[in-house]
């Protein structure tokens, strides 16, 4: 007993609760998120929409095509869940809290893109208080509400009996557990069938809302535009809807297997790969969608249709549409989701899930962006619209936001479902 | 008094004093040689007349006989006319023939209600058309439609942008929102965002005045203060019509290309021209029907 105590790393560990690349995490997104919220006050406070390079002829940008970017994500990921609580589809069942915790964070996202692009924040409550029901805009700002507490209540409801067992331990979070469950004791089997029960409906009831109402409505915002006939077209919700279906199969496909990576946990390959195919199928009528929307826009011969199918295709976005849209969002996910070699790899669904995410930014840029710069007259001089510093900016700290919401709520709340280990101690989401 | 008003007067106790300032009612009312009693009904039948709880027919039908039994025939006045027929339908004919691309309606937009850079609600495109030696040049000026069908106002989630009876669509600032989803669906371009840019730098005291449309004085332009951020457009200067005057642009056109008058007038110039077989329509397929009519 006389030799000194050696505090070795090894000993250290427990009392720090971040792993080493949990560290690299928070400390790499922290920073990013901080510098937006800085730009956020700096331009958005301060300077107004002056902070930005919109324009009159260019008045939605960057910052819309994030909002739709994120608003699909959490339809696709909500959608992807009501397989498993609506439909019963149990093998899908270890990512379903998890969708809906993506769903949740999407939406929080997607509305702060879109709070940050209007003029007069001090005026939304306007659009409650003065619901003007020919617009599409006012019943979207109305179902996102009942989008978001609907999901709250959905998720809460899913891991409600595991947030009892979670308020039983006694450690520091047990306190945060027994407020959730509202002191609620014990989960009884009936309480349980109960839950499955609502579940159920919720997910069922969730299904049109998230359909017509949360993201074919963010496409009827576009499609009703008749003053832009590219965006103008019955076909155009739909595509919004199956691109949302894309979006949040690739995130929860990249959620599941990347955290299972870094936390060393085997990955149920069955599971991953069904849900490669199941991207792939929404992929491919995707592309059937967009073939017949491009070939009906085209065959019009219309002067708006026609440039802006030019500006997306051959003008200064041509990479956006080409690289991104069809090459990352489309060819090549399709691609490797069709060799047999590649598609039943759990890396190469990974590849593939994670070039959609990032294709689809693509997608939504170019259902803003080319469509706005084509002048409503002829003579009209042809407007072009970049980001400029402080959009970007303030676009990858609410990604990185996106991202640190995301792993706090799979830090605090039980999205994994708890398993018991030997001697009886509860773990979860290690 | 209030449990913070530390001995302050309330509304009432002002009320109060100003009432004893006031001379007696009735004491005065009973110098006068006409009936004390039938003024005091009549002025509380008028405040329910103000406030809508009696029609004004019913009140000269309730007063005539005892007016006319009080003052004689000819003080006292009929029931007047109630308003039949339509008001009028503000319309704008601009004669495409004798623009001449002066941009003097721009400016003279710009100097009446104060747009900031970068915003014009009226401007004039140009063009030329066709192969040297046969070419044109033609020039559209392009205020707000004022259409009868606006998508902006169907779009707007406030109800912020709307038409008043008289065919003007006009925005209420101080609702907007500034999502500028009418901006993106309006056909024509004809809106601006007001992003808070100002001509202060070159131009002493612009910032004197902030936009005078409606005849709403919003005094100083200031950085963070309304209509900033959010959406203007053209309202054929509503504020100069209700003070009887033509819009600036019309006012100020050189060639005299534009006319301004009342559609539901079969008599009226903009009525006539409007019959013309050169009178048309931009967009007319969108079904919007614009206010603003061309001649070609």
């Amino acid at each position: 007993m006389n030799e000194p105590v050696v505090y070795t790393e090894k000993m250290k560990v427990p009392s720090s609760r971040l792993n080493k690349m949990e560290r690299v995490w928070w400390g790499t997104l922290l920073p990013v998120f901080l510098i937006g919220v800085y730009f956020i006050i700096k331009g958005f406070f301060m300077e107004g929409m002056a902070s930005t390079y919109l324009t009159d002829e260019v008045p939605w940008g960057a910052w819309v095509a994030f909002y739709i970017y994120f608003i699909g994500m959490s339809a696709g990921s909500f959608l992807l869940s009501t397989l498993i609580y609506g439909f019963g589809m149990k093998k899908y069942e270890k990512i379903g809290r998890a969708a809906l915790l993506s769903a949740i964070v999407s939406m929080i996202t997607a509305i702060t893109f879109i709070f940050l692009d209007i003029g007069r924040p001090d005026h939304v409550f306007n659009s409650i208080i003065y619901w003007n029901i020919t617009s599409t805009m006012a019943w979207e700002i109305h179902f996102y509400i009942v989008y978001i507490l609907f999901l709250i209540v959905e998720l809460y409801l899913s891991m409600r009996g595991d947030l009892i067992e979670l308020a039983k331990k006694k450690n520091r979070l047990a306190k945060f557990y027994q407020f959730l469950t509202f002191g609620k004791k014990e989960m009884t089997k009936e309480d349980e069938q109960r839950d499955k029960k609502r579940m159920k409906i919720l997910g069922i009831i969730g299904i049109p809302l998230a359909i017509l109402g949360v993201h074919g409505g963010t496409g009827s915002i576009f499609a009703v535009l008749k003053a832009h006939p590219f965006l103008n077209s019955g076909l155009f919700p739909i595509i919004f809807i199956m691109s949302a279906l894309v979006s949040g199969t690739a995130l929860s496909i990249s959620l599941y297997v990347i955290k299972n990576k870094v936390l060393k946990k085997p990955i149920d390959t069955e599971m991953v790969r069904s849900l490669g195919s199941l991207l792939a199928l929404f992929l491919a009528i995707e592309l059937i969608m967009e073939w017949y929307e491009f070939l009906v826009g085209t065959y019009g011969l219309q002067y708006e249709e026609m440039q802006t199918i030019g500006h997306m295709t051959t003008g200064p976005w041509w990479w956006s549409f080409w690289i991104f849209q069809m090459g990352f969002a489309m060819i090549i996910p399709l691609g490797i989701l069709f060799l047999k070699r590649t598609r039943t790899s759990v890396n190469w669904i990974l590849t593939a899930s994670i070039l959609t995410i990032l294709g689809v930014v693509g997608v939504r840029f170019n259902m803003v962006v080319p469509v706005f710069i084509v002048p409503p007259f002829e003579g009209m001089p042809t407007p072009n619209y970049y980001p400029n510093l402080s959009e970007w900016v303030v676009t990858f700290g609410l990604i990185a936001m996106f991202l640190l919401l995301y792993t706090l709520g799979e830090k605090l709340l039980p999205i994994e479902e708890v398993e018991y280990s030997e001697n009886g101690v509860i773990e979860h989401g290690k | 008094m209030g449990i913070f008003s530390k001995g302050e007067f309330t509304e009432k106790d002002w009320n109060h004093l100003l009432d004893r300032a006031l001379p007696d009612a009735k004491q005065e009312m009973a110098k006068s040689p006409y009936d004390s009693e039938l003024g005091f009904n009549m002025a509380k039948d008028a405040r329910r007349v103000i406030n809508g709880s009696l029609s004004l027919e019913d009140f000269h039908k309730k007063y005539s006989s005892s007016l006319v039994k009080e003052f004689g025939k000819e003080y006292v006045s009929e029931t007047p006319p109630r308003r039949t027929g339509k008001g009028p339908q503000w319309a704008m004919v601009i004669d495409l023939r004798k623009c001449v691309g002066c941009d003097t309606c721009t400016v003279s937009c710009k100097a009446e209600n104060r747009t900031p850079p970068g915003m014009s609600y009226n401007i004039v495109l140009e063009t030329e058309v066709g192969q040297y030696p046969n070419v044109a040049r033609i020039n559209l000026p392009r205020p707000c439609m004022q259409c009868e069908k606006p998508p902006c106002a169907q779009v707007c989630p406030t109800r912020a942008t709307y038409k008043l009876d008289n065919g003007i669509v006009v925005i209420d600032n101080d609702r907007c929102i500034g999502c500028r989803y009418c901006m993106v669906a309006c056909p024509y371009g004809a809106r601006s965002f007001d992003f808070g840019k100002s001509y202060e730098d070159e131009m002493i005291g612009f910032n004197d005045v902030t936009s005078p449309e409606y005849g709403v004085d919003r005094g100083e332009r200031k950085k963070g203060k309304l209509p900033e951020g959010t959406v203007r457009k053209c309202s054929f200067c509503y504020h100069r019509l209700q003070r009887g005057e033509e819009p600036a642009c019309v006012e100020t056109c050189i060639g005299d290309a534009r006319y301004f008058g009342d559609l539901n007038d079969p008599n009226s110039k903009v009525s006539k021209l409007a019959a013309s077989p050169r009178a048309f329509r931009l967009k007319e397929d969108l079904g919007t029907g614009p206010s603003v009519i061309y001649l070609k």
